[in-house]
């Protein structure tokens, strides 16, 4: 989630994280339900914004952040494009077999990967973990054992990191790689048994220590080191989505970029 | 024990325990404890002996929170009781240093106007001077990190500290300070430690409990008694007491045959002959990320040579032996066996001529069962009989005997680490690095390690060894480079010129008993 590179924070960090994820969830739905791809061209620019002006991190490094989303962009559009069905046909060679149809459905596809991996980079980078999960349960009643549970295993994230790369020199070391499916299978294993037995022992110490600051036995009545309420951030938020969404609509219906209005 | 009778704190009559499992056998027969309020009560017992167990059961967090097979005539636990466990990394929820303390005064409930006061003055008791309480717990050292754990522990308001060996993984520095935050808080509370290394602390205690292996209470009593007079257990249980080492040189006998045939016929295919040096290392410099984190100017390591490698946490010492290795990226010349640099490009070359053992043994192994890891070493045109014969020679030579058919990770400490050095070394090599070898070892473990590798340096093997353990730098090693600045050099005067034990008993501890009992009585 929030990775920890120095970064700025913009009014998007103090937005209430439960809302976001609310706000962010009900405007998948939206996407979902879009399909007009001169509806989508807009809402996937209308997230875009955000990410670009608001996340508090530098364009460079939002770049190389947003380049597996960018690699999903240009796979899944392509993807359909060239392999889509269609009836009017524009090129064609071998496998490969681009009809309009395709190519508005691969253009409109790939848009919309586009705007969900904005909205969630942008979701990940303005939130803190321990704010997502404090917010969760203050705003959305989540029991407190599954929250500090997920924080715990964040914690554990970097030390498994760490991890891996002791054990992949010690892998070197030992020479011998082997080669094939049989040799992937063999590295797998390699990799994953030692990494899961030292998780499974910290996951258990760790267990035993939260229980010694009496996690589950303490008082019942839980207080709380941060406090998460609704505040001018929020509405903010909502009203961009809300505005943006319907301005996508009504541009969409009335100035088309791309002649079709539905790729279905 | 106490002759005013005192109130009692935590308490176990007839406990019976085991592990889960159908053929776990029992931890506790019919154990009877009594811990008394304000008593400081040190648990010593050899590895494996239920000490930590029984912590969790007179603390209350077994069997009501952890649920293990437990029966008990009478069980008394202390109102509020706080741990410090043994491992830096697997105490913290939270990513925050204030958060982390901030959860245990949430749990109690406290309102939320009180938190930040009481975070500070957790940190202030602890000892935990910090610019800002908001600091991330990945970015402090693993003494700093202990440290925050017992004023993580502080805030639950603890009337009895039990401590679970909470220095067992840090250097020195570390160590004391734990042990000082520790005893400016525990005056007027209960407090109940298991713990290995325990010089530092052997004279706070009101009561030593020596466990047997079998779970059993061998003795009870202040610690100069227990320290005096139970020498004889202590060394065969392999426990560490004050004057552990100095026992050790009184028991070194003349030697007569040392055997030494096994390493040096599996060393036969290595290096050139002995003069030459095994490593030189002109400029060297190993880097992290782009940045210099360790020199050398000028350094040689010969056969023969046990050189101990100290320096503060994070001067650069593991960098060394990594960029030795390969593994990091490295500047200027290196040598390894007269190879230079240049044809060592990748860590598969070092390795065939450098050995190097991890910290965590776990990590270097890959197989299902001790011979197979072993085997697994062996370089691919050694065929048939030739290869089980040279797998059951490292297992006679690294006293792994008898355990090949055992999972790696079904091993004690020590055998999982003597596992790693022989699975290292199968290929001959002559050189062999090891990045703190006897950490989290016990007595019995830690002089066996030494005296493996004593034995390998007889038979002109050159041992570079991280160690943060001054006693095993003036006992064991013939030399000692210390990083300072990030500058490795050579300590002269500190080692004696000879090597220190020419004469020393193969055997591990247990053959040390008759003498040292003499010892005790002198």
């Amino acid at each position: 989630m929030n990775l920890t590179f120095p970064h700025q924070e913009t009014w998007l960090h103090r937005v209430n994280p439960a809302h976001k994820l609310i706000v962010s969830a009900l405007l998948f739905l939206v996407v979902l339900l879009t399909h007009n791809p001169n509806v989508m061209i807009t809402l996937t620019i209308a997230a875009l914004l955000p990410l670009l002006f608001f996340s508090g991190h530098p364009p460079l490094r939002l770049l190389l952040y947003a380049s597996p989303f960018l690699l999903l962009f240009v796979s899944s559009a392509t993807g359909m494009m060239m392999f889509g069905t269609g009836e009017t046909l524009w090129f064609q060679y071998g496998f490969i077999r681009i009809t309009e149809e395709s190519f508005y459905r691969g253009l409109h596809l790939g848009f919309r990967s586009l705007q969900v991996a904005a909205v969630g980079l942008t979701f990940a980078l303005t939130t803190r973990p321990v704010a997502l999960f404090y917010s969760l349960m203050q705003q959305l009643r989540l029991p407190p054992r599954y929250a500090y549970s997920f924080l715990a295993a964040f914690n554990m994230l970097p030390l498994l990191a760490e991890e891996f790369v002791t054990l992949r020199q010690a892998l070197q070391i030992r020479g011998r790689r082997p080669r094939g499916i049989r040799g992937w299978y063999e590295r797998l294993r390699m990799y994953a048994i030692p990494l899961l037995a030292q998780c499974i022992r910290r996951a258990h110490r760790t267990a035993a220590a939260m229980e010694a600051k009496r996690f589950s036995s303490g008082s019942g009545q839980r207080t709380y080191f941060y406090q998460y309420s609704l505040s001018a951030a929020d509405a903010w938020y909502a009203i961009y989505i809300l505005l943006s969404s319907l301005l996508a609509w009504q541009l969409g219906q009335l100035w088309s970029l791309i002649p079709v209005s539905d790729v279905r | 024990m106490s002759a005013i009778p005192r109130p009692v704190a935590a308490m176990a009559s007839r406990l019976r325990l085991k592990y889960p499992g159908d053929e776990a056998p029992l931890l506790f027969r019919d154990l009877d404890v009594t811990i008394h309020q304000g008593e400081k009560v040190l648990l010593l017992g050899p590895s494996g002996c239920g000490k930590s167990t029984l912590l969790q059961v007179l603390g209350g967090l077994m069997p009501s929170i952890v649920p293990i097979p437990l029966k008990a005539e009478q069980l008394v636990v202390p109102e509020r009781s706080g741990y410090v466990f043994q491992d830096p990394d697997a105490q913290f929820c939270m990513p925050y240093a204030d958060e982390e303390i901030a959860f245990a005064l949430e749990n109690r409930g406290v309102p939320r106007e009180e938190i930040p006061g009481l975070i500070s003055r957790c940190l202030d008791e602890a000892g935990l001077q910090l610019d800002n309480a908001h600091t991330a717990i990945a970015t402090m050292s693993q003494g700093m990190k202990q440290r925050l754990a017992v004023a993580s522990m502080l805030a639950v308001e603890p009337d009895t500290l039990l401590l679970d060996e909470p220095t067992a993984l840090l250097d020195e520095e570390g160590t004391t300070q734990v042990w000082d935050a520790l005893r400016n808080i525990w005056s007027r509370r209960t407090v109940i430690i298991v713990e290995h290394k325990i010089e530092l602390i052997a004279r706070d205690m009101d009561r030593v409990l020596l466990f047997a292996p079998d779970g059993s209470i061998e003795a009870d009593g202040p610690p100069e008694q227990i320290f005096r007079d139970c020498r004889s257990q202590l060394q065969q249980y392999g426990i560490w007491y004050p004057g552990f080492w100095d026992d050790y040189a009184q028991g070194k006998k003349p030697l007569g045959s040392f055997a030494s045939a096994g390493h040096a016929a599996a060393a036969s295919n290595a290096c050139a002959a002995p003069p030459a040096p095994l490593l030189e290392l002109d400029g060297f410099a190993g880097l992290r990320g782009r940045q210099i984190k360790v020199r050398a100017e000028r350094l040689r390591v010969f056969p023969g040579d046990w050189i101990a490698l100290t320096g503060a946490n994070g001067a650069g010492k593991s960098t060394l032996l990594l960029a030795i290795m390969r593994l990091v990226r490295s500047e200027g010349k290196l040598h390894l066996c007269g190879v230079p640099e240049r044809r060592l490009r990748k860590p598969r070359q070092a390795a065939e001529h450098a050995a190097y053992c991890f910290q965590n043994p776990e990590f270097q192994l890959v197989t299902d069962s001790v011979s197979a890891e072993l085997d697994y070493s062996l370089p691919e045109t050694l065929q048939g009989s030739e290869r089980t014969g040279r797998v059951q020679q490292l297992m006679d030579h690294f006293s792994l005997n008898g355990l090949g058919l055992r999972h790696p990770y079904q091993l004690s400490m020590g055998q999982k680490r003597r596992l790693s050095v022989a699975s290292a070394m199968a290929r001959g090599q002559r050189l062999l690095l090891l990045d703190e070898p006897t950490f989290g070892l016990d007595a019995a473990g830690t002089v066996s390690m030494m005296e493996q590798l004593e034995e390998l340096r007889r038979d002109g093997c050159a041992i570079l060894m991280i160690t943060h353990d001054p006693e095993l730098v003036s006992r064991f090693a013939t030399r000692h480079w210390r990083i300072v600045d990030g500058e490795v050099r050579e300590e002269h005067g500190q080692a004696p010129a000879e090597a220190p034990f020419q004469a020393f008993p193969t055997q591990s501890i247990p053959e040390l008993v008759p003498l040292a009992k003499g010892a005790a009585t002198r």
